[in-house]
């Protein structure tokens, strides 16, 4: 598993990208019919799937003559793990808080 | 999934006194990071920490106080990233205070982390849609 990066939020943070995997929420899409929804250039959308694919978002696979891009989990859970580390921040420093605010209220 | 962080806590302390340590610089340091705070809506300060580069993170939180009522709501953006002019992580902390009879009840949100409460596929990330996605491999690949 790869360290987890905040390079996860910059692949969705295009509005393109999230409108790619909206759609691939729905059912999984060849790329071409994928393709078919944006008004982009060819290599535009590639460059996008091929973001999409490095991040872990999505896969694609060849089935007979067209090429399937599939949702994956591996790139929400590098979101997820930057998340949990917020989490986890955030719980020791109101654990912090709570001890300095304490001290003041017995002195 | 979750896509905010969310935490609740009660301090037998009057609200004006949690206030106090949300939102002066020197009493944030004590519990939080080396900060430029100032309480004023629309002012854009850093929290410093120490780098994690295993996060791709340098360690500057970029801040503005986007909300601000006193002793109630505190609201400020949260980015970061590799360097000040790479910030992938663009999020929201909100601190809210409630008082109560014995003291105040201070609830932090942080969230809205790229928006990704309004993708929702995210939020769909739940088992139930996990399968479906493993039945579309299984299928797929048969």
């Amino acid at each position: 598993m790869a360290q987890p990066t905040p390079d996860a939020f910059q692949v969705i943070a295009d509005p393109s990208r999230r409108q790619m995997l909206k759609l691939l929420s729905r059912k999984s899409l060849t790329i071409n019919a994928l393709a078919e929804n944006f008004d982009m250039s060819r290599p535009a959308v590639s460059k996008h799937i091929k973001i999409l694919e490095t991040g872990g978002f999505i896969s694609i696979q060849g089935i007979g003559r067209e090429r399937h891009c599939l949702l994956k989990q591996d790139g929400f859970n590098e979101l997820q793990k930057w998340i949990n580390y917020f989490d986890n921040f955030w719980e020791s420093k109101l654990k912090k808080l709570q001890s300095v605010l304490d001290k003041r209220t017995q002195s | 999934m979750t896509n905010s962080i969310n935490h609740t806590l009660f301090f037998p302390n009057p609200p004006a006194a949690v206030w106090e340590y949300l939102t002066n610089s020197e009493l944030m340091e004590l519990w939080l990071m080396k900060n430029d705070f100032q309480p004023v809506v629309g002012h854009d300060f850093q929290f410093r920490t120490n780098p994690l580069p295993q996060f791709d993170f340098d360690g500057i939180v970029y801040c503005k106080v986007l909300e601000m009522v006193p002793n109630k709501k505190l609201v400020y953006s949260w980015k970061g990233g590799p360097s000040k002019d790479r910030m992938t992580m663009d999020s929201i902390v909100e601190w809210t205070l409630t008082e109560k009879n014995d003291g105040t009840e201070l609830q932090l949100v942080h969230n809205g982390f790229q928006n990704i409460d309004k993708l929702p596929i995210y939020n769909a990330m739940n088992e139930g849609w996990r399968q479906n996605m493993q039945k579309i491999h299984k299928f797929l690949n048969t």
